[in-house]
């Protein structure tokens, strides 16, 4: 008899796993599978990743030409990324499909905030190799931010860590990408795990037979000697069996045995493509920032190319609300839908909810749509355009090819305190001469006025430290034409001393 | 009777549970191979060694041993490091010693008081020409090759494996 219910339970699974609808909820399974793969290969990147504008391009190629795998898995990486938002959405349609605003509006919460952490990662990992792409990303996300309303200003400040993009900017977009982005991901991840884990148990549970006669002899029923005999024993038995059974028999319900089953094939195929994909085609890896050249065309990864063709259409103030705060608020709408009091659109349609999340989806995937396949037509197009990307891919085909070499970093801490002393002006210099030589005496132009630099001038004649005192006392008499006017009573001796010696030391 | 039926029906439910299982492998296994692959630690050829000046002739010392620093460079992954090492010069400069202590790698003292090297971590002992007298230590201080060309003292530099009798240069 148990036999016969081993059959029932394959025929259920056979029958469940060629139903081709069943398959369309293995959504789930797949974003699992692409998250772990996102965490196993960007662990292993930050075993040589060094988030600082002067390592980060050397420690990334030397991942993608040096070591071993290096390529695959920064490959798996990029194009995971990008798989990742697009299950995630698909994840989102099926849970708006069967109502999951409405039904189970944890899953629902889950699945949104996923997605929008997923583009933050995205977002911030971008700037992470600092080639010229993630150079100018950095660029748009600053631009981006800075143009929203009001808090425009600060929030480009916070971003950045300064007024400039610099290397705490990419400090700042390291720890947002690999710790807290992560982290947000993983609550989001592990408490939406630990939801259905107790509500699938119970469902499943078959009531034994042995089981039922326990408690009926613990709530006092049935004595222990009735329970022996048999003949009570097969009633138990078959009202068991029938019970389990009309559970089972559910079509709606399949058994979370080809569940898992059905997710983990859905899975096992995406990660073998994305496998085989990454294998094929290496991640891109452009010039780096300080190689770059005008005539570089940066292209975003496949998951942003819907914001970068939006922004050729908006004039440029306008790119912050297309890309910051209309995305923002549809994700806003989206999370809190299952709570909004939609009761004053009850009077337009029975389901305000479903129309309101219809609109926001359906738009977006549209626009996204639309968006991408014109970004990628117009590159096609153009074959000015096309002949460039080609240059440019060809370029990091020679570059991906040639062996790496080793760069120097600089020895011990000693050694720039060192150059930090001797390179610190006088007080005086900085008070009288730094607005016109510079900070390090290196010169400036102002127009037509030319301040000739100071560094190796004690190496011409007639400028050692007493010519130099000589001649800031009176400059006429050294050849030297104004703007340089006399510091005779400006300056102590003790200050142009001072100067003098710096200047002469100046390398 | 039905205890055939149920062992049966558990083993076929235990073969399903291997399709789900091997596939969770098969996505583990690979980036497991990869992540070996590309952690594994890589330890550059040996390159042939530089010669490295030290000092001219007419500096060498002339009665205790002198102690100098060096700069090497070490080529690790994507960087090449210029490190500091510190070596002592023999008296007459015939011979360099490198002044990591054989033991655990601290780095010697001369004593001049009692004319002999000394290491701070753990109290070894060495002659002024680098024998061991006592201590933790296992052997005596390790001799690096040196030259004179072109009126310069060179040296090239080497490491040894600790805690060795014999001298094993490290690769």
């Amino acid at each position: 008899m148990n036999a016969s219910g081993g059959e029932n339970q394959r025929d259920g699974i056979t029958a469940d796993l060629t139903r081709p609808q069943a398959w369309l909820s293995t959504t789930a399974g797949i974003v699992l599978m692409l998250l772990v793969v996102q965490f196993a290969t960007g662990l292993l990147l930050a075993f040589y990743y060094v988030p600082s504008v002067d390592h980060a391009y050397t420690t990334v190629a030397y991942m993608e030409r040096a070591s071993s795998s290096g390529s695959w898995i920064r490959s798996l990486h990029h194009f995971g990324s990008q798989l990742l938002p697009l299950f995630l959405f698909l994840h989102v349609i099926r849970l708006f499909s069967c109502e999951a605003y409405k039904h189970w509006k944890k899953s629902w919460l889950a699945a949104i905030l996923l997605l929008a952490l997923v583009m933050a990662a995205g977002g911030t990992g971008y700037s992470l190799p600092w080639d010229a792409r993630a150079f100018f990303s950095t660029r748009v996300a600053e631009g981006l931010v800075g143009g929203l309303p009001l808090l425009g200003r600060l929030s480009r400040l916070w971003l950045l860590g300064g007024d400039d993009i610099s290397t705490v900017t990419l400090s700042r977009f390291f720890a947002l990408h690999v710790l807290v982005t992560p982290f947000l991901i993983l609550l989001v991840v592990g408490w939406r795990l630990a939801k259905i884990g107790p509500i699938q148990r119970a469902g499943n549970t078959h009531v034994a037979t042995n089981d039922l006669i326990q408690q009926l002899i613990d709530v006092g029923q049935i004595s222990e000697d009735e329970a022996k005999s048999p003949m009570f024993r097969s009633v138990i038995d078959r009202a068991s069996r029938q019970a389990n059974n009309q559970k089972d028999e559910g079509p709606e319900q399949p058994s979370r045995y080809s569940v898992v089953l059905r997710n983990c094939i859905a899975a096992g195929i995406v990660f073998i493509v994305l496998g085989i994909w990454a294998a094929r085609f290496p991640a891109p890896l452009g010039p780096s920032v300080s190689e770059v050249t005008a005539d570089y065309l940066p292209r975003p990864g496949a998951q942003f190319l819907w914001l970068y063709q939006s922004l050729k259409y908006v004039p440029g103030g306008l790119g912050s609300i297309v890309g910051v705060i209309i995305p923002g608020l549809a994700i806003l709408i989206l999370l809190t839908l299952p709570w909004l009091n939609l009761s004053s659109l009850k009077k337009y349609t029975k389901e305000p909810q479903r129309l309101i999340a219809g609109v926001i989806l359906a738009g977006f995937l549209l626009w996204v749509l639309a968006m991408t396949t014109t970004s990628y037509l117009s590159d096609r197009r153009d074959p000015r355009i096309r002949a460039q990307l080609a240059k440019q891919s060809a370029q990091e085909e020679t570059v991906r090819t040639s062996p790496f070499r080793p760069v120097s970093i600089k020895a011990g801490a000693d050694s720039t305190a060192q150059s930090r002393t001797d390179n610190a002006p006088p007080t005086a210099y900085l008070r009288l001469c730094v607005s016109c030589h510079g900070p390090h005496g290196e010169g400036a132009t102002q127009g037509t006025l030319r301040f000739p630099p100071l560094i190796g001038v004690s190496n011409k004649p007639g400028r050692t430290v007493s010519d130099i005192i000589a001649l800031l006392n009176d400059p006429k008499s050294y050849g030297i034409e104004p703007p340089m006017r006399s510091f005779a009573t400006k300056l102590s001796e003790d200050e142009k001393s001072q100067i003098a010696e710096w200047i002469v030391r100046l390398k | 009777m039905s205890a055939e039926p149920q062992s049966s029906a558990r083993s076929r439910r235990s073969f399903l549970l291997l399709f789900p299982v091997s596939i969770i492998a098969g996505v583990f296994s690979s980036l497991g191979v990869a992540a070996v692959r590309f952690l594994r630690p890589r330890i550059a050829q040996a390159s042939p060694n530089k010669w490295l000046d030290v000092a001219p002739v007419n500096e060498l010392p002339r009665t205790i041993p002198l102690l100098q620093k060096i700069r090497a460079d070490h080529v690790n992954g994507w960087a090449i490091s210029q490190e500091e090492h510190q070596i002592y010069i023999l008296p007459g400069g015939n011979q360099v010693l490198s002044a990591v202590c054989p033991h655990e790698g601290c780095e010697v003292n001369w004593e001049k008081e009692t004319n002999r090297f000394s290491c701070p971590c753990h109290e070894s002992y060495f002659a002024a020409d680098g024998s061991r007298i006592s201590g933790p230590a296992r052997r005596g201080l390790d001799p690096l090759p040196s030259r004179i060309q072109a009126g310069q003292l060179q040296v090239q530099y080497q490491s040894f494996e600790n805690n060795a009798a014999e001298r094993v240069r490290r690769t």
